[in-house]
């Protein structure tokens, strides 16, 4: 069965290094060098509010996203605000954190599993807080690092989980595509040069 | 206001339970167990074009690994279980929301009465499995045409013993509220059917407390002497003001101005597009508020208001 779509256009996306977190990091020296990660999960949305569904591999095109995500689609809960959010990571290390109730923000662990956290990529041994103006290859593909992610209020009722204080500061980087291409689960990521 | 996750379930099992009611079970193709819920939740089935509607849980609130749901084909309707009898097989995907619950059961009776209209019967399963298992005292009053006519007669036989009394019009007496009984302040009544049922046994009980009489209609009061008239309303978080005309609610008026808002029956009876509001005279027009929360809470789908209103936004 087909996801019902309304008529409307796709969401207005900024550039990543025209944000005005990227465009200041962009032009600085700094953040973090001499890591390699690795690309754990794939997940897309069909629509807003529609479950994650894995993925094995995906397509990413500059300028709009991953094929089969709603903000290619055009269908996911946005403001029309024109925002980067053609890609969104999040850090594995984040979740496990999480996992252990670290810190002890709730009352006890929350499981927060990849298929739920609505970030399209979840990666391991990558310092996303860092990536901001910065350029990584996840595969063939090429991202631009352009603002931290924000939790939301929307995931916390969605999931019925008190995540917002727990995901501060630690909800992912939003990304634009640089180079067009397909991502493999495994793929390593590295960072590159400006 | 809160947001549902919305699930692509597989449709494990499906009878009907009479000529015109289709009763199916719904499971997670990935995950063994489905979200939480409690007896009186309902889902939201999203059709391909975009309509939803809403149908109550009437399996085992305490079964996650699956849900069931019962849907009469009303052809007089506005076509959401015609789609449904027409399109659903064993083996279909359907897009269902997480529950919500606008029919909550309340642990704090000694004795319950609960009353169903045909296929209102589906929260009222729920609620005589849940009351079953905590030990409490209740009766099921199911009002019906005829046996071969009333949903879920087996399965509510098997649970309910003794408890179930029905009332099947075309063989015997109709539902006289009288058999509810005098008032006791431990009695919580449940009434879920057609408007008619539930006018005839809230005027029956008019002098009970609120707080015991709990119903639920699943359709829109059609009042045909309402006419709606513009107004004003402002957004209190940024001092914006929008002209909502006669011809649009304020859900539509906000999505005009580019507020993000979720909604889902849009005729005042699931609760999705609840929003707070400060001053100004508002025209409610809901299935779904508590008199106790219409002071500062109106449903944008259907809630107007006198000359103006300020939104908690």
């Amino acid at each position: 069965m087909n996801v019902y779509a309304p008529p409307r256009p796709p969401p207005k996306m900024t550039e990543a290094f025209e944000h005005p977190a990227g465009f200041i990091a962009a032009r600085k020296a700094g953040g973090a060098t001499q890591w390699r990660g690795k690309l754990l999960h794939i997940h897309v949305a069909p629509s807003a509010s529609y479950e994650m569904e894995e993925l094995q591999e995906a397509e990413c095109v500059a300028g709009r996203g991953i094929i089969g995500d709603r903000y290619y689609n055009g269908t996911g809960t946005y403001s029309p605000k024109p925002d980067v959010r053609e890609v969104t990571l999040i850090e594995q290390e984040a979740l496990d954190a999480l996992s252990r109730n670290d810190p002890p923000l709730q009352d006890g662990p929350i499981t927060l599993e990849p298929r739920d956290h609505r970030r399209n990529l979840t990666v391991v041994g990558v310092p996303l807080n860092h990536l901001v103006g910065r350029r990584f290859r996840v595969g063939d593909v090429i991202l631009r690092g352009g603002r931290l992610n924000f939790p939301c209020k929307y995931l916390e009722e969605l999931l019925g989980l008190p995540l917002f204080l727990p995901l501060y500061n630690r909800s992912g980087l939003n990304c634009g595509i640089e180079r067009s291409g397909i991502i493999r689960l495994g793929d390593a990521i590295e960072l590159l040069d400006q | 206001m809160t947001a549902r996750l919305i699930m692509k379930l597989r449709v494990e099992k499906m009878r009907f339970t009479t000529p015109d009611v289709l009763h199916m079970q719904l499971v997670h193709p990935l995950r063994p167990a489905l979200p939480e819920w409690s007896a009186g939740a309902h889902v939201d089935l999203r059709m391909p074009d975009g309509r939803v509607r809403q149908y109550s849980l009437c399996g085992d609130p305490d079964d996650s690994s699956k849900y069931e749901i019962a849907i009469k084909r009303e052809a007089a309707g506005r076509g959401g279980s015609i789609w449904s009898h027409e399109n659903i097989r064993e083996g279909s995907e359907v897009h269902i929301s997480a529950p919500r619950n606008n029919l909550p059961l309340s642990a704090k009776g000694e004795r319950y009465i609960l009353i169903a209209g045909g296929i209102g019967i589906t929260p009222l399963l729920s609620m005589a499995r849940t009351l079953k298992r905590w030990g409490k005292d209740f009766t099921l009053h199911y009002c019906a045409r005829s046996a071969s006519a009333a949903p879920l007669l087996a399965e509510l036989r098997d649970i309910c013993g003794p408890s179930l009394q029905c009332w099947f019009s075309g063989s015997g007496p109709r539902f006289d509220p009288a058999a509810i009984g005098p008032y006791n302040k431990d009695t919580h009544v449940y009434i879920c059917g057609p408007q008619r049922l539930l006018d005839a046994v809230q005027s029956a009980l008019s002098e009970w407390p609120e707080d015991q009489v709990h119903g639920e209609v699943f359709q829109m009061t059609v009042d045909e002497n309402f006419k709606p008239e513009p107004f004003e309303a402002t957004v209190v978080s940024t001092g914006a003001r929008f002209l909502v005309p006669a011809d649009k609610s304020l859900l539509d008026v906000l999505r005009d101005n580019d507020f993000v808002m979720p909604s889902s029956c849009e005729m005042g009876v699931c609760g999705a597009c609840e929003c707070g509001y400060r001053d100004g005279v508002v025209l409610h027009r809901d299935k779904v508020l508590p008199s106790s929360k219409r002071q500062d809470r109106l449903m944008l789908c259907v809630s107007r208001a006198r000359v103006s209103v300020t939104l908690d936004l």
